[in-house]
C-alpha cells in the first residue's frame, strides 16, 4: 500500500495491484477522517432516532435477525486523482489507487429504519461514527438522501466474506452502491432520519461538485456547486507492457466503473483518440459493481506510444479527455494514459 | 500529610483523565506513532510540535503548494485547533513553502496496510 497519511490512516492501493473482481481486503485502500473509538462489541448499538415513531436502539445480534443482503460495488474515495488535478490542490494526493471493488454483506438501510418507523417529514438521514475529531476539528457527520438510502444502501457488517475490517469501518458502515465514498460512513453509531440534510463543514464546504464546468484554477461560489452523489463513468488500466516490440501483440487489462448500474463498453486508443477499439469486457458483473476487461493490442510503428482507454456506461455516459478543475479535487475520470516504448 | 494529599489529589486527577480519555482502536495507529521524518532545517521544530498532534509528517511531505496556499492551509488548521504562536506562523509557513512547494517531487512510501 501506499501511505498518504500514518494517523488517522489513509492508504491508497497501487494501480498494478487492482486486477482482481474483487479486490481484497489487504489491499483495499483506506481513508479515514479521525480515529474510531473501539467499540465494546457486548455493549455497541445502533441508535435510530430522529423523524421516527419509535427510536430504536439495535445490538449487533438483533441486526443480523434482519433478513442478510449482499452487494458486490465499487467504493471510490470522492477525492481519488486529486492528485492529478493542475493547478494544484492540497488535500490526500490519491492518484489512481483510493477505489475498489469488494462484496459487502449485512442488512438493507431500509429494514433497520423499518423497525423505528420513517415519518413521512423525512427526507435524509443523517449519519454519525465514533470518530469524534479532536479539538476544534469539525466532526465528519454526513448525511445521505433518503431515498437513495431507502432504494438499495445496505449496512455492512462483512467485507469480501469476512467481519469487516477495523479500518473499514467495524462493526458496521454503510455501504450505498454507485454513490462516492463520503457517504459509505464508518464505525457507525447513529442513524436519524431528518426534515433537512446535514449541516456543517462536510456538507456545506466539502463534497461539493460544480454544477458547470468552470476556467481551471478559479474556485467557485457555494451556489454554483451541488453535493457529490454518483460516480462518474470512469476507466484505468492495470496492467500494460512497458516495453514493447512493434508487431507483437501484448494484452493491456483494467477496469471500469460508474454511478450508474453497468458498463456498456471500454474503448482503447493509440493515436491521441482519433480511433478507438473496443476492449473485451470480463464476464462478472453486477450493478455497481466494476467490469474487468481487456484489450490484445499490437503496436505498429518504433517510438513512444501512448495508450489511452475511456468507458461508457450503461446510460450512454463518456468518459471525458478532462476532468472538471474543482477546488476540492473530487471525482477527478480523464482518460487514463500510459506511455509505452516500442522498438521495431 | 500535606504531601500525601497532594499526591491524594494528583492520584484521583490522573484517574479522572484516564476516565476521559477515549479508547482509540488499538488495531490503528494512535496519534503521535512516528511516521517518516520532516526534511531539517529552520520551521522543522516549530512544525513538528504544531502538526503531529493530528497527523503523520506524510500529509505535508506529499503537498505541492503556493506559499498562498500554505498561509491558507495554517490558518485553516489553526482555526481547527492547531497551536502555532503568532511569532513561530511565518516560520512555519515558510518552511512548509520551501520544502513542499509547486516543485517538490513526492513519492508515497510503501507500507504494510494496517492491522495485517
Ligand atoms: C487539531 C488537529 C489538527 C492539527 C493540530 C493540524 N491539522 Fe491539518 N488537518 C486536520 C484534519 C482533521 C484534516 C483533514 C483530514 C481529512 O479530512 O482527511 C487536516 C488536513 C490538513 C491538510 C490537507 C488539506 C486539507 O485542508 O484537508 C494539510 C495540508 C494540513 N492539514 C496541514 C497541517 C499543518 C501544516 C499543520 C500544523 C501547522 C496541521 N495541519 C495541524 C487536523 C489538524
Amino acid at each position: 500500500m501506499l501511505q498518504m497519511n500514518g494517523y488517522a490512516v489513509n492508504a491508497e492501493t497501487p494501480l498494478e495491484l487492482l486486477t482482481d473482481y474483487l479486490t481484497p481486503n489487504e489491499l483495499f485502500f483506506v481513508r479515514s477522517h479521525w480515529i474510531p473509538r473501539t467499540p465494546n462489541l457486548s455493549r455497541w448499538r445502533l441508535t435510530v432516532d430522529g423523524e421516527v415513531k419509535t427510536p430504536v436502539s439495535l445490538s449487533l445480534a438483533d441486526l443480523r435477525k434482519l433478513p442478510v443482503t449482499e452487494v458486490t460495488c465499487v467504493l471510490q474515495c470522492a477525492g481519488n486523482g486529486r492528485a492529478l488535478y493542475t493547478p494544484v490542490l492540497p488535500g490526500v494526493q490519491w492518484r489512481y489507487g483510493a477505489v475498489g471493488n469488494a462484496r459487502w454483506r449485512g442488512v438493507r438501510v431500509r429494514d433497520v429504519l423499518q423497525l423505528a418507523g420513517v415519518k413521512d417529514s423525512a427526507k435524509h438521514l443523517h449519519l454519525f461514527g465514533s470518530d469524534d475529531p479532536p479539538r476544534k476539528v469539525p466532526p465528519f457527520h454526513r448525511s445521505v438522501e433518503l431515498a437513495k438510502a431507502m432504494d438499495d444502501a445496505i449496512l455492512a457488517y462483512e467485507m469480501n466474506g469476512v467481519k469487516l475490517p477495523a479500518e473499514h469501518g467495524a462493526p458496521l458502515r454503510l455501504v450505498v452502491p454507485g454513490w462516492a465514498g463520503d457517504h459509505w460512513m464508518k464505525w457507525l453509531v447513529r442513524l436519524s432520519p431528518q426534515a433537512e440534510s446535514q449541516r456543517g463543514f462536510y456538507m456545506e464546504t466539502a463534497y461539493r461538485y460544480p454544477l458547470q464546468p468552470g476556467a481551471a484554477g478559479v474556485a467557485f461560489k457555494p451556489e454554483e456547486m451541488s453535493p457529490v452523489t454518483e460516480l462518474f463513468v470512469k476507466s484505468n488500466v492495470t496492467t500494460a507492457p512497458k516495453k514493447a516490440k512493434a508487431g507483437t501483440t501484448y494484452d493491456i487489462r483494467g477496469f471500469a466503473f460508474s454511478g450508474a448500474p453497468d458498463i456498456a463498453k471500454v474503448e482503447v486508443s493509440d493515436d491521441d483518440g482519433a480511433t478507438w477499439n473496443e476492449a473485451q469486457l470480463d464476464a462478472r458483473h453486477s450493478p455497481y459493481a466494476w467490469r474487468l476487461w481487456s484489450y490484445r493490442w499490437t503496436p505498429r510503428a518504433a517510438g513512444t506510444a501512448r495508450v489511452m482507454v475511456r468507458a461508457t456506461d450503461s446510460r450512454d455516459r463518456v468518459q471525458p479527455r478532462d476532468a472538471t478543475w474543482n477546488q476540492s479535487g473530487y471525482l477527478y475520470n480523464a482518460w487514463h494514459t500510459v506511455d509505452i516504448e516500442v522498438t521495431a | 500529610m500535606k504531601r500525601a494529599l497532594v499526591l491524594l489529589c494528583a492520584a484521583l486527577l490522573l484517574l479522572a483523565a484516564a476516565k476521559k480519555a477515549p479508547r482509540f482502536n488499538a488495531s490503528l495507529p494512535t496519534v503521535g506513532t512516528r511516521f517518516g521524518t520532516l526534511p531539517l532545517g529552520k520551521g522543522r521544530a516549530q512544525t513538528e510540535a504544531a502538526c503531529y498532534a493530528c497527523h503523520s509528517a506524510d500529509l505535508l511531505l506529499q503537498q505541492r503548494l503556493t506559499e498562498k496556499q500554505w498561509t491558507a492551509a495554517v490558518e485553516k488548521m489553526i482555526r481547527w485547533g492547531a497551536e502555532v504562536k503568532d511569532a513561530d506562523k511565518p516560520v512555519v509557513i515558510a518552511y512548509l513553502a520551501k520544502n513542499f512547494g509547486p516543485e517538490n517531487k513526492f513519492v508515497p512510501r510503501k507500507t504494510r496496510p494496517i492491522g495485517y
